[in-house]
């Protein structure tokens, strides 16, 4: 008996430790933030918020979001929910807010959730749409909701300025050298042996689609805008690699000894202009703050003129 | 002799034309659709069979790639892909099959249970808890291949031989203490496996995203980008066939009957270790280096048994050679399909899919022992009967109003933990209070408690088999189904949209049992077996879907573990309702649940109408079983367990186990429910998995201790 007790103690230690710490109750919200009474069980939309300059009373799995969204980090003082897909109910109703903000993906709970305080879903991805502007129309309204207008217009302002900003640099480059940049294949590893590659639909794409740079991909995706494949679809393809970070596991040193990989035509070449980029993690079904991350990530690599760069690095979040 | 070949028999039913298909002959077919497919395969990257063929053995050569057109290039990088990719994939398919169906060969032979395969003792899942654990918790431990550049590395593969081997190891503890008979040993395993399942359900509930590799995994693609997999596989797959070669002679004396065995001075106990241990290793190399690959490793020996090879030494030499060409014709199909879809279709994940069918089509060609089955009546006999079972059964209800009380009173919310008194004012005064929230919660775990228990009693008696359980029955599978393919396919759908579904999709299940079985006589065993394909069709579908990764999976996996998160207070007083109603209707039939498992001739002697007996009970278990999935998912084991907790406490009698063992479920799901919402507080853990983990851990214990 004692080995099964210690069994599932163990078990459930490991849970715990994977879950969350909830975060230290500050009262006042740190500088740039207003508080709201809303929460947002959607990483999606408290990415928004944050980018927006606002505190959520509570957003669901707080310690996960700082480990896959990472960036914008969530302010200070938000009370972790539970699974964001079964918000915790009785802490829900304990903080009392005014408004729930959901996305399409968890209507199913609206009806539950609509006995503790107003729901509002927030559509980010849906398939048909141009992502670009669904964002733009989520920033607005979530503006609209916490009364940050002008924050929300000026995220997007900043946001259009600087993916067009990079646009024409990346155009005056070309001009300059007589090439443009290369076709993009844009993937997270699953494991070794197979990616998610991002095409239509997709954040990434709506980046780069903005920034003039096409995408390698043409192939179907689903309606989040990626395709889950194995890695040999990838080698006929005519394309750079970017790698969003996390890598496989093993790392640089398992890529090495990945056939596959080394047959990769920008790994092959061993070119300076077709070489493999590696980007840190970004929410891959982000909003705008993960668009502008992503398109930074991306210019700081592809822009080699440190002086088209230049004002444009400064985070424009808020 | 006589006895075994009676019960693992799977030659056509007496009347019925053998099959005109030799093991020969079927493996020279599949032999030859490989080739076909094979050809075409190279054909579709650009490759004459020719340039295919030497792309096997030689690497290209891009040194001067350079200076070469596009038109060579090209044919370059198909050679390539060619090399690492196409052939590793195709020879990883051949070893993993073959390897697979004489691991099943072996099982089957030892445990005398034709439906015994290498996932039936926990490997798979022990592996892939592993994995988990080993991907959360150490990721060096997951870095290398086992062949590193700079020396020996811990590998994956390592991680999931030591999970799988672990698992083995928890059967084989509970099983020693009986001999290692064949029915402790498939109960054990089927125990281990739940209990195991449920540990990765929570870790992957709570770590979707950090997981997502696993998953794939998980459901078994056999994508190679080096040919590391095939030497890995070949270098441990070799010295394990080769002793199951050396084991061939003294095996061939398990067709034997116990006794005449131990009379030839064959050590039974060793040999049915050595080699289930044998067949374990196997089949968790496999496992480690490809994934969960379902059914190869049950269908292989089953089919060429049906084909004809009755003895051991056929039986050893085609079921690989199958198996082989089996997994490999099946991944060349899976890869050519690959192209038109923009999901990832994991090659294992199909086996169990379209196996299902072909299980379900073998079933009526199984000769069953009548009555005896796997089951025999160990677990059924081995208690004592308690000498005031009335005054038992009060004291159970009382453990349950505690429970009930305790479940809506205390909780831990975010000031800690707190006994709602002020909870009385609030009621009064018509405001929320947190009681809005627990009261609909309580309800429904103790109403689908009841259900699965009573399922779970009418199906254990009605079979005289421990095993049985709703969820086998493949009702919960067949919901499950249903709702899935809703939430993936309807934009946003409601409650009711779900409700709708599921119900469909339980009444399509139960249509199906009825059409395979009604002319059999619903044999018990039969029945369970139709649930046990329904089963396996569940758990491709979920694998397939899990490993496309589509973020909507975590909704889907949330209802999957079953939680009673999702029920609102109406729906939580009808199923209480319903579930007191069920109770009151099911106890007249008492008397048959006392007969019933004397045998069909004994219940036709005391003027019973067995057929009908039968269609009557296993509607009720459907319907209950239905009910049930629809609030706390398909995970829930409590209609295996509490049948057993009552049987533990004394309770033998039909109405005695009946009682007892629906307020053991009503007291087990209250009690889940309760301690998973409060664990990890704000975090829940569904009440499904808490009971299984709580009555797995019990279970467990008891079968040791008995």
């Amino acid at each position: 008996m004692k080995w099964l007790l210690a069994l599932i103690s163990l078990s459930l230690l490991a849970v715990g430790a994977a879950s969350a710490a909830t975060t230290d109750e500050t009262v006042r919200p740190p500088a740039g933030f207003v508080d709201r009474p809303i929460v947002a069980l959607d990483w999606t939309l408290a990415e928004t918020l944050t980018g927006i300059g606002v505190r959520a009373m509570g957003v669901g799995q707080v310690a996960t979001y700082a480990s896959w969204v990472d960036q914008p980090a969530l302010p200070q003082g938000t009370r972790d929910l539970g699974l964001r897909t079964q918000p915790n109910l009785e802490q829900l109703a304990a903080l009392a807010p005014a408004d729930i903000l959901i996305s399409p993906m968890l209507s199913s709970l609206a009806p539950r959730l609509s006995a503790i305080a107003p729901v509002t879903s927030i559509a980010i991805y849906t398939p048909d749409a141009d992502t670009w502007q669904t964002l733009v129309k989520a920033t607005r309204q979530l503006g609209k909701l916490t009364q940050r207008e002008p924050q929300a217009e000026q995220l997007i302002r900043l946001s259009t300025a600087r993916l067009a900003g990079y646009n024409a640099a990346l155009r005056q480059q070309a001009a300059r050298k007589g090439q443009s940049p290369l076709p993009l294949l844009m993937v997270q590893f699953m494991d070794d042996r197979h990616v998610r590659i991002f095409g239509d639909n997709s954040l990434f794409q709506a980046v780069i689609e903005r920034m003039g740079i096409a995408n390698a991909w043409q192939g179907d995706t689903n309606a989040w805008g990626f395709a889950t494949v194995s890695l040999e679809k990838l080698v006929t393809l005519k394309g750079r690699m970017v790698v969003v970070e996390p890598l496989p596991p093993g790392g640089h040193q398992a890529l090495a000894h990945n056939g596959l990989w080394q047959a990769m035509p920008g790994v092959r070449e061993n070119s300076q202009a077709s070489a493999p980029l590696f980007l840190p993690p970004v929410w891959s079904f982000g909003a705008l703050p993960s668009a502008n991350r992503f398109a930074a990530l991306l210019a700081s690599h592809l822009i080699d003129d440190e002086a088209t760069l230049e004002g444009e690095t400064t985070d424009g979040n808020h | 002799m006589a006895t075994t070949e009676q019960a693992m028999s799977t030659r056509p039913a007496s009347g019925r034309r053998p099959l005109h298909l030799s093991p020969g002959r079927a493996c020279s077919l599949l032999a030859l659709a490989l080739v076909v497919l094979g050809s075409l395969a190279l054909n579709r990257e650009g490759l004459s069979l020719m340039q295919g063929l030497t792309a096997l053995w030689a690497s290209p050569d891009f040194s001067a790639a350079a200076s070469l057109g596009q038109a060579d290039s090209a044919l370059l990088s198909a050679q390539l892909v060619a090399h690492v990719s196409w052939w590793p994939r195709l020879v990883c398919a051949l070893l993993a099959g073959g390897a697979l169906g004489m691991a099943g060969v072996l099982m089957q032979q030892v445990l005398r249970n034709p439906l015994a395969a290498p996932t039936t003792l926990g490997v798979a899942s022990g592996a892939s808890l592993a994995m988990m654990l080993a991907t959360l918790f150490a990721p060096a431990l997951m870095a290398g291949t086992g062949l590193g550049g700079d020396g020996f590395q811990l590998g994956r593969e390592w991680v999931a031989l030591a999970g799988g081997l672990a698992a083995m190891g928890l059967v084989f503890a509970l099983a020693w203490a009986r001999g290692m008979s064949p029915t402790v040993v498939v109960l054990a395993g089927l125990v281990v496996n739940l209990y195991i399942g449920a540990l990765g359900m929570v870790l992957l509930l709570f770590n979707q995203e950090a997981l997502h590799g696993t998953l794939v995994w998980g459901a078994g693609s056999l994508a190679q980008n080096s040919w590391d997999g095939v030497i890995t596989l070949l270098s441990r797959l070799l010295p394990g066939m080769l002793l199951a070669l050396v084991l061939m002679r003294p095996l061939a004396v398990l067709d034997l009957d116990e006794a005449n065995a131990r009379s030839l001075g064959v050590s039974l106990r060793k040999l049915r270790l050595m080699s289930l241990g044998l067949a374990v290793f196997l089949s968790a190399c496999v496992v480690s280096v490809l994934g969960i690959i379902g059914f190869i490793g049950l269908a292989a020996p089953a089919c060429v048994r049906l084909m004809g090879a009755r003895r051991l030494g056929q039986r050893l030499l085609w079921a690989p050679l199958f198996g082989a060409l089996l997994l490999a014709v099946t991944d060349q199909v899976v890869a050519s399909l690959d192209g038109l879809l923009p999901n990832l279709i994991p090659t294992g994940a199909m086996t169990a899919a379209l196996g299902a069918p072909l299980l379900l089509w073998l079933i009526p060609r199984l000769k069953m022992a009548q009555g005896a089955g796997p089951a025999s009546h160990h677990g059924m006999s081995l208690t004592h009967r308690h000498p005031r079972p009335d005054r038992l059964l009060g004291w159970l209800l009382a453990g349950v109003c505690v429970a009930l009380m305790l479940a809506l009173l205390v909780g831990n919310g975010a000031d800690g933990w707190t006994l709602g008194s002020d909870m009385l004012q609030q009621l009064m005064a018509g405001q929320t209070s947190v009681l809005d929230f627990r009261l609909p919660r309580v309800l429904a775990a103790a109403g689908a408690g009841v259900l699965l228990a009573l399922a779970g009693t009418l199906l254990q008696r009605l079979t005289s088999n421990p095993m049985a359980s709703p969820e086998i029955l493949g009702i919960s599978g067949g919901t499950a189904i249903a709702l899935m393919l809703t939430l993936l396919l309807v934009p946003s759908p409601g409650q009711l949209t779900l409700l709708g579904a599921g119900i469909c999709g339980a009444l399509a299940c139960l249509a199906l049992l009825v059409m395979l079985n009604h002319r059999s006589g619903f044999i018990p065993e039969r029945v369970l077996l139709c649930g046990v394909a329904i089963t396996a069709l569940y758990d491709a579908v979920r694998g397939i879907i899990l490993a496309d990764g589509d973020p909507r999976g975590q909704q889907i996996l949330a209802w999957l573990s079953g939680s009673t998160y999702y029920v609102g207070l109406s729906a939580a007083v009808g199923v209480l309702a319903l579930a007191i109603i069920a109770v009151l209707l099911v106890r007249p039939l008492a008397r048959w649940l006392d007969i019933l498992p004397l045998g069909m001739a004994s219940a036709s002697a005391l003027g019973i109408g067995v057929t009908r007996a039968r269609l009557v009970l296993l509607g009720a278990v459907a319907v209950l079983t239905a009910l049930a999935t629809l609030i706390v998912g398909p995970l829930s084991f409590v209609g295996l367990l509490a049948p057993h907790l009552a049987r533990l406490l004394g309770l033998s009698r039909a109405r005695e186990h009946m009682l007892g063992a629906v307020l053991c479920g009503a007291l087990l799901m209250v009690l889940a429910d309760w301690l998973g919402r409060q664990l990890l507080s704000p975090y829940e853990i569904p009440a499904g998995l808490m009971a299984s983990l709580i009555g797995g851990s019990y279970f467990l214990w008891s079968l040791r201790r008995s």
